[in-house]
């Protein structure tokens, strides 16, 4: 093990303030993480307001947009690219389903955070209108590896509940064995 | 903010793979490099699928766990676990021993009455004392009792050696450098230097640069987060198990440490005697940091606790003053023998 401490002993460190935003996946790499070689097909998927209304309550999460990004795999299988935006945090990730409708697994394809009196919430927000993970936004420069105060996943994790209520709802053979694990 | 953006970021001409997933409750950070992009992905597939196996034995919320269930059987029986789990009970109650109950596992009712764990069905008794671990007994055939009534939570150690084990898999398989970082429990292998920042501990858009690390683990432990208001007072994920409070306030409190366990539970050890050292009113230092190095008349010495293990440790106010505790020295550890 090796430390390399900018200081040592009592020192006084300064603190800079930037966006941490990352990028790990675009939705093409992400579909070759969970589906290699597999061909997808975009689904128009638009859900009516009744449909939005079964979807939150079903998984407890409200929904962002009636608009649902999801591919169908050829060979079985669904791929949804969906969107977080917590307090000071947006997130982009990618689920992968099963032919079964099971979950094949999370990726995270960005993440973005920012704090601060300058970027105003509702402002930052903003921002991010429109946005997907092919159309990264740079906040200031990104920063490396960040330790202390963890950052949650709960809203991933609600976001993958919704999705799997979309999937029930919308997408689901009414004939499938029920899916929701 | 611009001597961090100066900084030289880490880009290894080989193939390189950044991937994150939600995991341990927080997201998990893989990158790793040194061998061809087909290899990596594999690699990093695997490390990810074995916190994964962490979690699932480890996970205080779900009834299934290894951990649920020796919580749900009570003191008086045996409960076969998995070897992992049985490590890392045994790194809790070695913990829990050299740090004479400055770290405890069993802290579970505290955090489960302030709302930062989820509450049993029924409530917990009133016979069960929030300390203890280091009173754990194991037996051959991967058995582990509880020595009284107890409520054990891993959290202080479990995400950090669920790093070691992804560090581990990649290792085997063949990559000659990376970092896991699982939301700030971090461990960076191989050839590679990686600046770290931690957050502010008072404003979590603000970073301190701490420097470079390199074949190490870094856990920083702060209430950034999980300060909440309970009854008037201020609570969070860190408390002293001897006296009960919330401790840490104000402060972030980073352990570098040959393993990631390790250095995420030096955190809860340092945050303990810290708080100790400030209501009894000892040795502010220099910097004005007040840090307890050696709470008069226990006995315990936690820059000896922390040269025994070979780490060091840096307390953070939230004006940036900084005190650094431990060896001075760079520590030669032969990481091949990290758990």
């Amino acid at each position: 093990m090796r430390l390399s401490p900018l200081f040592t002993a009592a020192t006084a460190l300064v603190a800079s303030t930037s966006g941490y935003a990352t990028d790990y996946l675009s939705v093409e790499q992400a579909q070759q993480v969970f589906f290699a070689g597999a061909t997808l097909v975009a689904v128009p998927l638009q859900l009516s307001p009744a449909q939005a209304k079964v979807v939150a309550q079903k998984s407890g999460v409200k929904l962002r947009s009636s608009s649902v990004r999801v591919w169908a795999v050829t060979g079985g299988g669904w791929f949804f690219v969906d969107e977080v935006l917590g307090k000071h945090e947006f997130i982009t990730y990618a689920v992968g389903l099963d032919a079964a409708g099971a979950v094949r697994g999370v990726e995270i394809l960005s993440y973005r955070e920012a704090y601060g009196g300058q970027i105003t919430t509702p402002k930052w927000r903003a921002q991010f209108a429109g946005k997907t993970s092919v159309s990264p936004l740079r906040l200031d420069e990104d920063i490396a590896n960040i330790t202390g105060a963890t950052l949650s996943c709960r809203h991933v994790m609600e976001g993958v509940k919704r999705l799997l209520a979309i999937y029930e709802i919308a997408l689901a053979v009414p004939s499938a064995a029920p899916v929701l694990r | 903010m611009k001597s961090l953006s100066q900084s030289p970021r880490p880009r290894p001409s080989c193939a390189e793979l950044r991937r994150a997933r939600p995991l341990l409750g927080t997201l998990v950070e893989i990158t790793a490099g040194g061998v061809p992009a087909a290899r990596l992905a594999r690699a990093v597939a695997r490390a990810f699928a074995a916190i994964e196996v962490v979690q699932a034995r480890l996970s205080f919320h779900d009834p299934a766990s290894d951990l649920a269930r020796l919580n749900q059987a009570g003191p008086s029986e045996w409960v076969t676990v998995h070897p992992l789990s049985a490590t890392v009970l045994r790194h809790a109650r070695t913990l829990a021993r050299t740090s004479t109950g400055r770290f405890d596992a069993a802290v579970a009712p505290r955090l489960q009455s302030w709302g930062l764990l989820p509450r049993p069905r029924p409530a917990v008794p009133r016979s069960v004392v929030a300390r203890g671990s280091a009173g754990l007994e194991f037996a051959a055939g991967g058995r582990v009792r509880l020595p009284g009534p107890m409520i054990l939570d891993l959290g202080g150690v479990a995400k950090g050696y669920a790093v070691d084990r992804a560090v581990a898999v990649l290792r085997r398989a063949g990559v000659t450098r990376g970092l896991v970082n699982a939301g700030g429990d971090l461990r960076v292998f191989g050839d590679w230097t990686a600046p770290v920042q931690v957050r502010h501990p008072g404003q979590p858009g603000a970073f301190f640069a701490l420097g470079g690390l390199r074949d190490g683990a870094l856990a920083t432990s702060a209430l950034t987060y999980s300060a909440r208001k309970w009854r008037g007072r201020t609570v969070g994920a860190l408390v002293d198990p001897r006296t009960g409070q919330a401790c840490g306030h104000g402060v972030s409190i980073s352990v570098w440490a040959r393993s990631a366990w390790l250095a995420d539970g030096l955190t809860k050890v340092v945050a303990s005697a810290w708080a100790e050292g400030r209501g009894a009113g000892s040795a502010a230092d220099t910097c004005g940091v007040v840090v307890a190095g050696e709470p008069a008349g226990t006995g315990f010495s936690l820059t000896g606790l922390l040269s025994r293990y070979q780490a060091r440790a840096v307390v953070v106010a939230a004006d940036g003053r900084a005190e650094w505790l431990g060896a001075e020295t760079e520590s030669l550890f032969n990481h091949d023998h990290v758990a």
